[in-house]
């Protein structure tokens, strides 16, 4: 299948292009819903304690409101939600006990949204307030090694860092951030009957099914949730949250649907977040710049139920060439809601860490940053000894650097400048696991040459219609416009979590397979029929073109082909099970658990994705204001599928990381563990005047190992050790190594 | 109230402390404007009030009775047939999950207008009060210089 080069790579707009830009495009919130009443949550204002009491009465005389939902009334009815880590989940309506800022303490439903926001103002609560645990070094915090599976380890560390030529041993911080998709966190709730139907952002459609019927102790097949479209997800939508269980009790008790529209604040503290990281880096290396020696530690905090960690330490030992490997994660618990991903959870903070450690043993050296990262290339797994089924980081760092000008670096710091601008020019990897999972698919073709795909799939901005649509498209021999695709609907074949980046080659590969059985089916019947331009010829070499079957010379319409088949349309339901792992992952996907092939827990080769950043900053010598007017970053990441879309995911990505640099950091009050800035004018997110020249470099590369199309993931590199290179490029401005994000003028006073 | 809305009289009946995002949404079905933050700090409600970039979330509803509002669903022309800025953003790939894109393409029509889309510096002054989260900035930029051009010419 992944021999012709001709089936990607032409650069396409998306299919959805005209809904998204005429306001028709339905994103949850927006689907027209007969007569619903609206619910407003009401959350704790403090983070640990009890609630000693709730009067309701104030609200309930609000005109318009029709029920208010909590602990007295409804806290039986359902379970929290089954965290995607598998172990326990922060309570909301199911106790009177208070576990972090935020936490849904009721539900005010009203007849209008106006009726129901007055309402859950009026709800007056009395807390028994306990002393919280903000963060790391808050009293009452509790730390332990991270449980679910070995840290990564290779040879004997220690003895190595005591014996090296040269080493660095620093110490690095990243703070709590939250993913803020414009979207916000909404829920309707339609009852019919026993059947339920959800419309809700999500990136697991059969994922949210499986959990609310576990919440509800419903049976899945009596639920339906829908996310056609959604508003940016980030990681926010991948797990389930408390909200939709509520939502959909509501809706029951009332016997009408339910609206909820949850407002930006409440969306730092029903959902999830990137936890604040601190993290220990020691290498070691010879003269010559080879590494002998990487020890990294990680500490991340968590609630106190959940021991949620990323544990990027999986993706830092395998980056260099290195002997001797020591790694440890450790989670602290502290009175906050759960964690959970968030783009690039586990790579974004600790490539940060490796990155800025690559830069110093660089000066450590005396050694150009680059040329460190090239002499410590591999091709070899260095944790577990496997091939990389590809790794092009030394083309990526070869393009990138002729594009951005690095020759003409000077290695001093501070010795650039332009008036009053100091220059600093920084690098760093980017790096993402590729990982695939079990997908389902439905497809038919009909006699005038159209074709429709559905699948539970998820367009949080990836392209995915597009990239399904091509996919389909090209393997049938059709035009683009006659390939149907519907997605975001749990009735639909179920397709794994839109997370680790997994999602275009899950989605991809599955109808890859599924147009091959139909053309299995054609070119079969076809010299089967005597009567047939293919009588007697070899079935293989058949295929799909122009809206024809062809092979051999010789050809037929492919309304023909179909007719002799099915007499009609011919509809094919395929799954698809990623080599390595067990048969039964596909059951479980229906189960609403998506069971990924990691790309370092395979088998036959690690598979990751590979890329270069390089920035140039410019730090203002009076002001300290830093500007980043430049970025070039390359990117190799098996066959590039959409190159409209991959650039837009790759800049999206690199913008993401420079906000991790510069801009992103949740703030929380350490004396009441809360959120301070929970909005978007005290949340830092990049505005359109931040963003500088950004110059994306699709490096080309074929890899037939790492699945059969031979596409990786690109959701999440992009961010990858963009946070280093712009630290690294304010080091080599000013002298300053900031080691703490994000980096603001006041750490370069 | 009546409130005018792309071209339309529409009569509807709501709360007085309705927001026109609100009354657009909730109430007319018109599910273009986006609610993103209902506090005036992301864009994603951008819509027209005479000719004017407004955020509706921030507006009343009652009080742009009598004044021409338009939406995002009524920018294309009668025919279907997108606007230049519709058609930049697609050619472009101004955006990735598109919940920003109908407040973005408001905002974009009205910097033209105002005069704000001469430079790529101003395009990105003018443009930073509409938040987009997937990073499409760039391309943003890219689509308005090109509906500019034809904008101008037509």
């Amino acid at each position: 299948m992944a021999d012709d080069a001709s089936w990607f790579g032409v650069p396409t707009p998306r299919i959805d292009g005209v809904a998204k830009v005429t306001g028709a495009a339905r994103y949850g919130s927006d689907e027209p819903i007969a007569h619903p009443a609206f619910a407003y949550l009401v959350t704790s204002s403090i983070s640990r304690g009890r609630i000693a009491d709730m009067k309701l009465e104030r609200a309930r005389e609000v005109p318009g409101v029709l029920d208010i939902l909590h602990h007295g009334n409804v806290g039986s009815q359902a379970k929290p939600p089954p965290s995607m880590t598998g172990d326990k989940a922060t309570n909301t309506l199911e106790t009177d006990r208070i576990e972090h800022d935020g936490q849904i303490i009721a539900v005010v439903v009203a007849e209008t949204f106006e009726a129901a926001r007055e309402a859950a103002h009026k709800v007056q609560v009395d807390y028994a307030v306990e002393l919280p645990s903000a963060s790391f070094d808050s009293s009452g915090v509790t730390a332990e090694p991270k449980k679910q599976k070995e840290n990564p380890k290779v040879g004997d560390a220690a003895s190595a860092l005591a014996g090296a030529e040269v080493k660095i041993d620093a110490h690095y911080s990243t703070p709590t951030q939250h993913h803020n998709p414009i979207e916000l966190f909404t829920t309707t709730c339609i009852w019919d009957g026993p059947k339920l139907t959800i419309y809700e952002p999500s990136q697991f459609m059969w994922g949210l099914k499986a959990a609310v019927a576990k919440q509800l102790d419903m049976d899945p097949a009596n639920i339906r949730t829908v996310s056609r479209f959604v508003g940016g997800a980030f990681g926010s939508r991948g797990g389930t949250t408390s909200r939709t269980a509520w939502i959909a009790i509501a809706a029951r008790r009332l016997g009408r649907p339910v609206k909820l529209v949850a407002t930006r604040s409440q969306g730092f503290t029903i959902a999830t977040y990137r936890a604040e990281t601190r993290q220990h880096v020691q290498l070691a290396a010879s003269r010559d710049g080879k590494l002998v020696a990487l020890s990294h530690e990680g500490w991340e905090v968590t609630s106190r139920p959940s021991g949620y960690n990323v544990g990027g330490v999986d993706t830092t030992a395998r980056m260099y060439a290195c002997p001797n490997i020591a790694t440890a994660v450790n989670v602290v618990h502290a009175d906050r809601n759960t964690p959970g991903f968030m783009r690039a959870p586990a790579e974004t903070p600790y490539m940060f860490a490796l990155e800025s450690g690559m830069d110093e043993l660089a000066y450590a050296l005396n050694m150009d940053p680059v040329a460190l990262r090239l002499v410590n290339d591999t091709q070899t797994d260095p944790v577990s000894g496997l091939p990389f089924s590809s790794r092009s980081l030394t083309a990526c760092y070869d393009q990138a650097a002729e594009r951005f000008g690095w020759s003409r670096r000077d290695h001093k710091p501070g010795s650039m400048r332009d008036g009053d601008w100091l220059i600093g020019w920084g690098c760093a990897t980017a790096c993402y696991p590729t990982n695939i999972a079990p997908c389902a698919i439905r497809l038919s073709v009909t006699p005038d040459g159209r074709a429709t795909v559905q699948m539970a799939a998820h367009e949080i901005g990836t392209g995915a219609y597009t990239t399904i649509g091509l996919t389909v498209a090209r393997a049938l021999g059709l035009k683009l416009n006659d390939v149907v695709v519907m997605l975001g609907d749990s009735d639909l074949p179920p397709v794994p979590v839109a997370g680790g980046s997994n999602n275009t080659a899950s989605t991809l590969n599955v109808a890859a397979k599924a147009c091959e059985q139909v053309r299995d089916r054609l070119a079969a019947a076809a010299v089967a029929d005597h009567e047939s331009v293919f009588t007697g010829a070899d079935p293989k070499g058949l295929r799909l073109s122009d809206g024809m079957l062809v092979g051999d010379n010789r050809h037929e319409p492919l309304a023909k082909a179909l007719g002799r088949v099915t007499g009609g349309a011919l509809e094919i339901h395929a799954e698809n099970v990623p080599e390595g792992l067990p048969p039964t992952a596909i059951g479980s996907l229906y189960k609403g658990t998506a069971t990924m092939l990691r790309g370092g827990s395979r088998k036959d080769v690690t598979t990751y994705a590979f890329g270069a950043h390089f920035v140039e900053v410019r730090v203002n010598s009076r002001t300290r204001e830093i500007r980043t007017p430049r970025v070039v970053s390359a990117f190799a990441a098996g066959n590039i599928v959409n190159p409209t879309t991959a650039h837009s995911q790759f800049m999206g990505g690199v913008i993401w990381g420079l906000s991790s640099a510069l801009h992103e950091a949740t703030e929380v009050d350490p004396k009441t563990a809360r959120y301070v800035n929970n909005n978007l004018a005290d949340y830092m997110v990049p505005v359109n005047a931040d963003v500088p020249e950004i110059d994306i470099i699709m490096v080309p590369e074929k890899d037939e190992r790492v699945n059969p199309l031979g596409v990786k993931g690109i959701g999440e590199i992009g961010i990858v050790g963009m946070n280093a290179a712009v630290a690294n490029a304010v080091f080599h401005a000013t002298g300053k190594r900031v080691r703490d994000l994000p980096i603001r003028i006041e750490k370069l006073i | 109230m009546v409130l005018n809305i792309n071209g339309r009289d529409q009569h509807l009946k709501v709360d007085v402390r309705t927001s026109l995002l609100d009354a657009l949404r909730e109430h007319l079905h018109l599910t273009g404007a986006k609610k993103g933050c209902d506090q005036g700090q992301c864009g994603a409600c951008t819509v027209h009030v005479d000719g004017k970039r407004e955020l509706s979330c921030l507006t009343l509803a009652v009080a742009v009775q009598g004044r021409k509002i338009n939406t995002i669903e009524g920018l294309a022309g009668a025919d279907g047939g997108l606007h230049p800025m519709q058609q930049a953003f697609i050619d472009h790939d101004g955006f990735q999950c598109g919940y920003c894109t109908p407040g973005q393409i408001m905002s974009a029509v009205a910097c033209v207008h105002e005069g704000n889309a001469r430079t790529d510096a101003d395009i990105r002054e003018y443009m930073s009060g509409n938040l987009c989260r997937c990073g499409a900035y760039p391309n943003i930029v890219a689509a308005i210089k090109q509906a500019r051009s034809s904008m101008e010419r037509g």
